[in-house]
């Protein structure tokens, strides 16, 4: 797992999941994005951070799901790839559903019907075609308000 | 040479690679994102896809060996290969990956083996294809020049 908000450890900054820095908003959204696949890790890494997004990465699902238990309310948001080797991004959907409020974004380069289906009707908020568009994560943190303003409610 | 005759030779190198087909748009992406703070971004991705492809290239060659294929192992590596490949802009071998996959749903050996061979072939195409455009690249830099951006009418 590796930790990429300069800070070279986990920030508890924002632990209370409260906008601190609201006028920079989106800018600072904390998001853990997981793929097994390296290239395309690296190349989510990079415009995340480009988002001006705070970027943790793993290369695997149980991983993860464990850095999510361990720091719970440090994260906004969970990008996913769907076909990872061992535990899959529906497996990881569904355990961040029963456990935690996060808003899951699948991604994947399957673009099947049935697959997009699956992962609607397991609460993903969005699915997303690879390969993904930096224009397109700049759009992420509707997710994010959209999940506080329904709890709010 | 000069650097002005190596920019407009890198220029129209990687122009003929999106119009042949080898990188798309994504690519620019890529480029795009390359700054000051991380100045061999594409280079490193670029690298990082080389190795991933040629150890699910090997890995798909020893699954077709086998007596009794495995295809839903063989479409799991040929689906990894799609998403990297269309990550960083590499067209045609993505486009390769869906034919691929189409004949490993049907379990389709010969046809199968011979989506493997078009991959193989697309991939270690659009690898010497970007190792000398990045040659090219680096050669401006080392003579003290700019490398020129690309404007592309997409």
């Amino acid at each position: 797992m590796n930790s990429s908000n300069g800070n070279g450890s986990m920030s508890t900054a924002s632990s209370s999941g409260a906008w601190n820095g609201r006028d920079q908003f989106p800018a600072g959204l904390r998001v853990l994005v997981v793929d097994d696949d390296q290239t395309c890790l690296m190349v989510f890494e990079k415009m995340l951070k480009t988002c001006l997004y705070q970027v943790t990465k793993c290369n695997k699902a149980e991983t993860a799901l464990s850095v999510l238990r361990e720091h719970k309310n440090e994260f906004d948001i969970v990008i996913s790839d769907v076909h990872m080797p061992d535990m899959d991004g529906f497996e990881l959907l569904k355990h961040i559903n029963s456990e935690m409020d996060l808003p899951v974004i699948l991604i994947s380069a399957d673009a099947r019907k049935q697959v997009v289906m699956k992962g609607v009707t397991y609460g993903a908020c969005d699915y997303l075609i690879k390969p993904v568009r930096i224009e397109t994560l700049k759009n992420i943190w509707q997710h994010v308000v959209r999940k506080k303003a329904r709890n709010t409610f | 040479m000069e650097v002005g005759q190596m920019q407009r030779r890198l220029v129209d190198y990687t122009k003929s690679l999106f119009m042949e087909g080898f990188l798309d748009a994504q690519f620019l992406q890529l480029q795009q994102l390359q700054d000051e703070s991380n100045p061999d971004f594409v280079v490193e991705v670029v690298s990082l896809f080389f190795d991933d492809s040629e150890k699910l290239l090997n890995d798909l060659t020893m699954a077709l060996d086998q007596p009794n294929v495995d295809f839903k192992k063989v479409d799991a590596h040929v689906h990894q290969l799609k998403g990297s490949s269309s990550s960083i802009g590499a067209q045609r071998v993505k486009n390769a990956c869906i034919a691929f996959r189409s004949f490993c749903e049907e379990q389709n050996i010969d046809a199968t083996l011979r989506c493997l061979q078009q991959v193989k072939q697309e991939y270690y195409l659009v690898k010497n294809k970007l190792e000398t455009m990045l040659r090219l690249e680096q050669q401006i830099v080392a003579a003290g020049g700019s490398i020129p951006m690309i404007e592309l009418g997409f």
